[in-house]
């Protein structure tokens, strides 16, 4: 047995699961498995209560429009309140594009049309026409050693920040939050949101390690220590996207 | 033909493709191109009183176009059918701007002369209603270079658009709950092909641990117009399988043509045995080309075979002889043709979308001779340029073969995808693109004698890696 374990909440695999987002689910139970710390996978779907003791790690990614909005509908009256909880007393989330969206106050339509979503994030975003795809690159200050992020965005939702969250990250290639303001992603306590898919953790080793070690630290004490583990695959994938930036 | 400006731009596009053959270029879409723009109903006329086929889906276009095809030659019929890959409007006038060709060599031989197109989803929009097809075979709806289309739904709308320009018996996979919806407002001339409920096994995972921890991606699991998850009775792969919604009660339909298989016998190895049932008949055949997934393109062609037969009143086309015609199929280059080299062989599987790269992986996973996968992946336009489809892939629940290579110009993230699975660094060799093709040479010289090197390239990895292998092992080059 091991010593340190997480459990994992994966929230709606079975309507999101575009653009490889399964893959940070599997970088999180990749890089614990190299210190030795145990991973259970939940999933956790339409109409099932989010009971937030349950989960150190909460991952929200991204699907096509018909099933957001079957999600929507589902994470704002089933789920809404404790998901709201879980957020304030800094429990360790992870949301990506149509995640991210969700978590933020509305997400306007391009007629116009506002939709309620879970008002958990200081955010909201307006959708347009055009879409932002393409490989990206991020700086992000919350990574000491290695502060590069490598993505690939797809989304046509322009989203802009409030005055109680930071941006993840500043944009070095590709357009972010919403091509304007030079932003990418939000922080939120420990919820971390981004537009990254690729999927974002396989090729940011730094991340996924900093995101186990808020929620270890979360629940083994403020003074737990993630060692280094090899991450040999994980640069050359690095440095391949770094010589194959046009 | 009608018009001045057809006739004229038959003569051009002729032209363009004799030149362009001289050159030694495929010429598989150009000519078409030129023709179109000359003469914008080049299509419609030059199809006017043609037999025609179409098939459009997602997956397995090319495969099915190629058993459609094999099943007719067997029978009488002169086939005329685009290329590979050609399954634009461009590649469709091609085909068609050789049409005096294809006449003078039918009548020569004898034979019927019939069309049999496979049409890119977004292109049937636009063409089917200038084809007038008799059969209509809509394979089904995986998503598929999400970054071209955006939508699953999309793509079925413009299926939905090009059936509606057609009056053509529309063949539809009653197992796949996205495709049989195209049924409604269509009953009349719609007919359901499937897999019998009794032959259904779910996904063959061997890590079950593993799939229950992390499920594969499934593109609909839910009913679109209630939201309802949907209950299966049997499943086959991917969201194929028996669903109904309890709350609007849409179920599978029964297929008209269902095709029967012992589900204890792997799909893997050559010659599984399948039974063709319909309407006052029951024959049997073996699957031509391994993989669950040719399963469906098998019994599509059956389909699409015998419907077209009953169409033209043509009793050369009896389920009987359909089934027998099916069964001698040979699988294409780049289609799981195996290449014998010395006490060894290889062969490559294109694959392009996350569905098609699970039932590659699953196939090869029970393949009794599988000696080794080589894996590439290229990102150019053609491809795709996310390649992030490959983490929604299930590798977890899969037992590969202790060989496994990778590739191509995204080598690093396939890499990476492969350690991710939990395969172990000692069984990886991976090299980049200029050395792709070293790599295969020791994979090949590694691979166990009497095994086979699967390849598992998507589309421009394939043209690179096709290049190479024509002229080393001088192989008919399949793209003519």
């Amino acid at each position: 047995m091991s010593k340190y374990s997480l459990r994992i909440c994966h929230l709606y695999p079975d309507l999101l699961n575009l653009y490889g987002d399964r893959g940070n689910i599997l970088a999180f139970t990749f890089r614990a498995g190299l210190r030795d710390i145990e991973t259970e996978v939940v999933a956790l779907s339409m109409g099932q209560p989010f009971e937030k003791d349950q989960y150190d790690i909460v991952f929200f990614g991204g699907g096509q429009d018909a099933e957001q909005n079957m999600v929507r509908r589902d994470l704002v009256s089933v789920k809404g309140p404790a998901v709201r909880e879980a957020v304030e007393e800094g429990r360790v989330f992870l949301c990506i594009c149509g995640g991210y969206q969700m978590m933020g106050h509305y997400y306007q339509e391009q007629n116009g049309n506002k939709i309620d979503c879970l008002g958990a994030l200081d955010i909201y975003t307006e959708g347009k026409k055009d879409r932002f795809i393409g490989n990206t690159e991020y700086h992000c200050d919350l990574l000491v050693n290695d502060p590069v992020i490598y993505g690939f965005e797809n989304h046509s939702g322009r989203t802009y920040l409030g005055d109680s969250v930071r941006p993840l990250a500043k944009v070095v290639s590709g357009k972010g939050n919403n091509g304007e303001d030079g932003t990418e992603g939000a922080v939120y306590k420990n919820v971390i949101a981004s537009y990254s898919h690729g999927s974002l953790l396989p090729k940011n080793p730094e991340l996924t390690d900093h995101i186990l070690t808020l929620a270890l630290g979360r629940k083994y004490g403020e003074d737990f220590v993630l060692e280094p583990a090899d991450k040999t695959f994980e640069e050359i994938a690095r440095k391949e996207m770094k010589s194959c930036k046009k | 033909m009608g018009s001045f400006r057809v006739g004229f731009a038959f003569v051009v596009a002729g032209g363009i493709r004799f030149s362009l053959r001289l050159l030694g270029k495929g010429a598989t879409a150009l000519p078409g191109k030129v023709a179109i723009k000359i003469a914008p109903r080049f299509i419609w006329e030059m199809a006017d009183g043609r037999d025609i086929i179409t098939i459009t889906g997602t997956n397995g276009k090319t495969t099915t176009t190629h058993m459609i095809s094999e099943i007719l030659r067997n029978s009488g019929y002169y086939v005329a059918t685009n290329v590979s890959g050609a399954n634009l409007a461009s590649g469709i006038a091609t085909t068609f701007a050789q049409e005096r060709r294809h006449i003078k060599r039918a009548k020569r031989k004898g034979l019927k002369l019939v069309y049999v197109l496979e049409i890119d989803e977004a292109a049937f929009a636009k063409v089917a209603g200038d084809l007038s097809p008799k059969v209509c075979v809509v394979t089904n709806l995986f998503r598929d270079q999400l970054d071209r289309f955006g939508e699953l739904l999309y793509t079925r709308d413009c299926i939905e658009k090009g059936l509606d320009l057609t009056d053509a018996k529309i063949l539809l996979n009653a197992d796949d709950s996205m495709i049989a919806a195209l049924r409604k407002n269509r009953e009349a001339r719609t007919l359901f092909y499937g897999v019998d409920e009794q032959s259904m096994t779910q996904n063959n995972v061997t890590n079950v641990a593993m799939a229950k921890a992390l499920p594969a991606s499934s593109d609909a699991e839910y009913c679109l117009s209630c939201k309802r998850k949907y209950d299966y009775g049997a499943r086959s792969f991917g969201h194929f399988g028996t669903y109904s919604c309890e709350t609007c009660g849409d179920s599978r339909q029964n297929p008209q043509i269902s095709v029967y298989f012992d589900p204890s016998m792997s799909s893997s190895d050559p010659g599984l045995p399948l039974t063709f049932q319909g309407k006052g008949f029951s024959v049997e055949g073996v699957l031509p080309i391994p993989g669950s997934h040719n399963i469906y393109n098998a019994v599509s062609a059956f389909a699409a075979c015998s419907t077209f037969g009953d169409i033209v009143g043509d009793s050369d086309l009896s389920p009987e002889h359909v089934a027998l015609a099916l069964s001698q199929v040979q699988p294409a280059f780049g289609r799981m043709e195996k290449i014998q080299v010395g006490d060894k062989s290889f062969c490559i599987l294109l694959v392009k979308n996350p569905v098609g790269l699970d039932r590659a992986l699953s196939m090869v996973a029970s393949a009794s001779d599988a000696g080794g996968i080589y894996l590439l992946l290229n990102s150019n336009i053609a491809d795709g340029t996310d390649v992030s489809w490959i983490w929604d892939v299930d590798f977890e629940s899969k037992t590969l073969p202790d060989q496994l290579y990778c590739s191509g110009e995204r080598y690093a993230d396939m890499l990476l995808r492969l350690v991710y699975s939990g395969a172990g660094t000692d069984r990886i060799r991976y090299a980049a693109m200029p050395e792709a093709f070293k790599m295969f040479e020791d994979a090949l010289d590694a691979c166990a004698p009497g095994k086979c090197l699967y390849i598992l390239p998507n589309y421009t990895s394939m043209l690179a890696l096709r290049e190479f292998l024509v002229r080393k092992y001088r192989l008919k080059d399949f793209w003519r």
